[in-house]
């Protein structure tokens, strides 16, 4: 039975006009306004039916036209003309902003570095959230105080986290060198900051830092949703542990893991508060990354379309290697 | 439109029916979902407002003013008093008191005011934005930007023609852009009404001139960032090290002359006294703008030129350039260890600890040595002073230290409040005013005037500190000035690029081509004839090169 059924029925306002209109006799004004008020009711209603799905989707169309999908093509106006704060006007001038950013050297060391970088930081990430995964899966005591020191410095600001390691390396008053002096008994002299390759080390440091973490849970969230039944089929069949971590574990989150690298890399190819925090992109243009490079190019020497030409290129050498991650993603499921 | 069959009757009965069914099970339907939506839109478009209006910052804008205030018997508590009478009393002819005069009529207008973030802002914060808002009832919003964002943020705000800012505290080197990009307006208007013509010939004539560019002015000056030398007396006057200096070279041991004597006397002290005192330290770390003003200062001491002033080609790349880094590499390798990750307040915390006999800086290193700055607890990120009483001041080696960077007042062209914003420019630049905010300790804001280098109150503020008002004034002098032209922010960045590469190994003469490869781009890019007509207008300038200085034009100051 329907709780319908047993609650007394209200009749609301629109229901008691519509009967009077329904009652009321042909001609008179109530009825006829009666009437008119029903028909319009009538009417948005079933636009209402039609277009509710619209509806409901509309917000985000607008959004995303006017946040994402105008922007873009205006780019693609900005990249032939010459967009400059400094140069008024906007002349025509092809593909003379793309021409700029090919020849220019520190949008190669830019790239160079990004790509080196990245990589850097994403296998150095996955070796260590791997490890951590692995270590914490199984309860141990104190697994749950260890687990939100570990997890901590996800939920800080790249900003900050840039800043810790400054002051943590910067010499000559940050402690590390100090440290390291004392424990390996010889004094210890690195510019961690402004001398190759310990910047990109220290970069590379801070970054993993903050990251690692994410490879963990995610990886921890791939090994605690296998199934015991397997390893307990493992044991039976008398493979060791090595062989049940090869075999088992490691195939059986592998598409949890290449997750995790396809996000880290998507996130670790726009480095750049670290960068703009300990390094400056220095010393030279040593550390600079393809996203130093254009906020650089776009917000300190405002050559806006010098800017969004870089950011184009950047985009098409990107889309490749996201694409190649995407359909290996989706292989399993179409499998 | 309905045509009233019964079959739309009945399905707009069913349709009611479940409606109302829903309702009362307390369901949501479309509608009344739709209806909630556009509630909860209407809502949040009327709580944003009404919480904008009631937020903190708008409440301090708006709220009591409190105004911090030194004792009325000590120099500032005194220099304050004499800029509220200024500011009431009169004399009625001066801008101080047109300034108020004027404001009191444009009630109901709030100032929004960039200022570097930090040490900074705490002035407007603390005395003269309270104190403009007792006199006149005009509040403001102090909105701080690191120094690198007060050029860019006026131009993102400029581009999105947002209207967000009223006064902008900008580089003089960053006029010329912002004005041909139509971010800033001139003022020579607002001037002509307001502004007692006495006290622009206040100025120190190196800063005087400074505000103006295509012959308009764009602002008013409001920091003078003279680099001096700051030196151990104690350390350079020790007879030991007099002896064995002597012995070294053949000569006295003295406040260094030339740059090269600077690199030298600095490496003999770090070899004598390191690690306890090193010869100097430098900030040179990539980003901080100390190796762009570095390298411009010492590059045209050594007879540098930036550009051919025909073709426009940069001129980098040349035995100047080379000299230049060889001095720097010498000062580098006499300095504190680290010397290349040190930024400005790196370099004063060796300074103000002991370990360093000789630096130079921007003025403020002057009241810290002498632990005038830091009676104020703002200060504390910095240790106090051991070396109080042990300094003195000297011009730079080689006579013309830079104006580095300094600050000018400027009103934003999408300024909604215009002449209420110009009116507080005169107000808070006047003599008396400016004279207190100099002095406050806390303050990065450091004396301009002829007013300020004159003041018995700041004469008073510590034993040295009229020869260290004298050193200002005489530096100023023979001052060379940053690169006032389109493009400086362009041309500063690859030369800090460039320095930042050769501490970190690269060939001197490698990076100096790179450095002119980028310089020209530069040119190129901004337009080879714009750029030789703003190089020229740049050449006139009284600081543009050694030998085109205040000095050299006959326009000294002389002060004892």
């Amino acid at each position: 039975m329907g709780r319908s059924s047993i609650v007394p029925k209200r009749e609301s306002p629109a229901v008691v006009d519509h009967r009077r209109a329904a009652e009321a006799p042909a001609g008179t004004g109530v009825s006829g306004r009666g009437r008119g008020i029903s028909g319009r009711s009538r009417l948005l209603s079933a636009w209402i039916d039609r277009y509710f799905s619209v509806l409901l989707v509309l917000p985000a169309v607008i959004l995303i036209v006017l946040l994402s999908a105008y922007p873009l093509v205006y780019s693609l106006w900005v990249n032939v003309v010459n967009y400059d704060f400094q140069i008024p006007g906007h002349d025509f001038v092809g593909w003379q902003n793309f021409k700029d950013v090919v020849v220019d050297p520190v949008a190669a060391t830019a790239l160079i570095n990004t790509i080196v970088l990245s990589s850097a930081v994403v296998a150095l990430e996955l070796v260590l959230g791997l490890l951590l995964a692995v270590a914490m899966v199984r309860p141990f005591r104190g697994r749950g105080i260890v687990m939100p020191i570990v997890i901590m410095p996800l939920f800080m600001s790249p900003a900050i986290v840039g800043q810790f390691w400054g002051l943590l390396l910067q010499r000559p008053f940050g402690p590390t060198d100090y440290v390291l002096s004392r424990l390996l008994g010889h004094p210890v002299t690195i510019s961690w900051l402004t001398e190759a390759p310990w910047n990109y080390i220290a970069v590379v440091l801070a970054d993993a830092w903050q990251w690692t973490p994410f490879m963990f849970v995610i990886l921890l969230a791939g090994f605690t949703s296998i199934s015991h039944e397997l390893y307990e089929a493992g044991q039976l069949d008398g493979a060791s542990p090595w062989h049940t971590f090869f075999r088992i574990s490691l195939p059986l989150v592998a598409p949890i893991l290449l997750l995790a690298v396809a996000f880290r890399l998507l996130d670790a190819v726009k480095l750049f508060d670290i960068i703009y925090i300990m390094t400056g992109g220095g010393p030279g243009t040593n550390t600079y990354t393809a996203a130093f490079y254009l906020y650089e190019k776009g917000f300190q020497e405002f050559h806006i379309s010098q800017a969004t030409a870089g950011s184009w290129i950047f985009l098409l050498l990107t889309i490749p290697v996201i694409s190649v991650l995407v359909r290996r993603l989706l292989r399993p499921e179409t499998a | 439109m309905s045509d009233g069959s019964g079959r739309d009757d009945r399905e707009f009965h069913k349709g009611l029916s479940e409606e109302v069914d829903a309702w009362l099970r307390g369901e949501g339907s479309r509608r009344t979902f739709l209806t909630r939506l556009a509630q909860l839109i209407g809502g949040t478009a009327l709580v944003g407002p009404a919480a904008a209006l009631l937020s903190p910052d708008r409440a301090s804008a708006a709220g009591p003013v409190n105004v911090e205030l030194a004792p009325p018997d000590t120099p500032l508590g005194k220099a304050q008093a004499a800029a509220v009478e200024a500011s009431t009393k009169g004399p009625t002819d001066g801008s101080a008191y047109r300034a108020v005069q004027a404001a009191k009529k444009l009630k109901g207008a709030t100032l929004n005011v960039t200022y570097e973030s930090g040490l900074q802002a705490l002035e407007p914060k603390n005395y003269s934005g309270p104190q403009w808002q007792a006199l006149t009832g005009i509040p403001q919003n102090v909105i701080e930007l690191p120094h690198p964002d007060q050029y860019s943020k006026p131009i993102a705000e400029h581009i999105a023609n947002s209207g967000a800012y009223d006064i902008l505290d900008i580089e003089p080197a960053w006029i010329p852009s912002l004005a041909n990009g139509g971010v800033i307006q001139p003022i020579d208007e607002f001037v002509g009404t307001y502004m007692n013509p006495a006290d622009l010939d206040d100025y120190h004539p190196l800063y005087k001139f400074l505000p103006t560019f295509k012959g308009k002015r764009w602002g008013v000056f409001d920091d003078g960032d003279e680099l001096c030398l700051y030196y151990r007396k104690d350390v350079i006057g020790d007879p030991k090290l007099q002896q064995a200096y002597k012995a070294k070279y053949g000569q006295a041991l003295r406040v260094p002359q030339s740059w090269d004597e600077y690199s030298q006397v600095a490496q003999f002290i770090t070899d004598q006294l390191a690690p306890n005192v090193y010869g100097t330290a430098n900030f040179r770390k990539a980003g901080s703008p100390g190796n762009q003003f570095a390298f411009v200062q010492e590059f045209r001491a050594n007879g540098g030129v930036f550009f051919d002033p025909q073709t426009m080609k940069a001129q980098l790349n040349s035995p100047a350039g080379l000299k230049t880094f060889q001095q720097m590499i010498a000062q580098n390798k006499a300095s504190v260890p680290g010397n290349n990750d040190l930024d400005a307040v790196a370099q004063w915390v060796a300074w103000l600890q002991g370990k360093v006999a000789m630096i130079y800086s921007w003025p403020p290193t002057g009241r810290m040595s002498e632990n005038y700055a830091q009676r104020s607890k703002s200060i504390n990120f910095v240790p106090k002073s051991e070396i109080a009483g042990k300094v003195g001041y000297a011009p730079m080696p080689g006579g013309h230290g830079e104006m580095a960077s300094g600050y000018v007042k400027s009103l934003a062209a999408g300024s909604k409040n215009a002449e209420a914003a110009y009116l507080f420019m005169q107000w808070v630049t006047s003599p008396p005013v400016s004279l207190a905010r100099v002095m406050l300790p806390y303050t990065l804001r450091d004396p301009y005037r002829l007013s300020h280098y004159k003041s018995p109150l700041y004469r008073s503020l510590w034993p040295a500190a009229a020869e260290y008002l004298v050193t200002l004034n005489n530096s100023s002098n023979e001052a060379v000035l940053d690169m006032i032209m389109p493009g400086w922010q362009d041309y500063a960045l690859s030369v800090d690029r460039m320095c930042t590469a050769v501490w970190a190994g690269q060939d001197p003469k490698a990076a100096l081509q790179r450095a002119a490869g980028e310089w020209d781009a530069v040119t190129r890019k901004l337009g080879v004839e714009k750029q030789r007509d703003a190089y020229q207008q740049f050449m006139k300038l009284p600081g543009a090169y050694p030998d085109h200085t205040i000095a050299t034009m006959g326009l000294s100051v002389k002060l004892t």
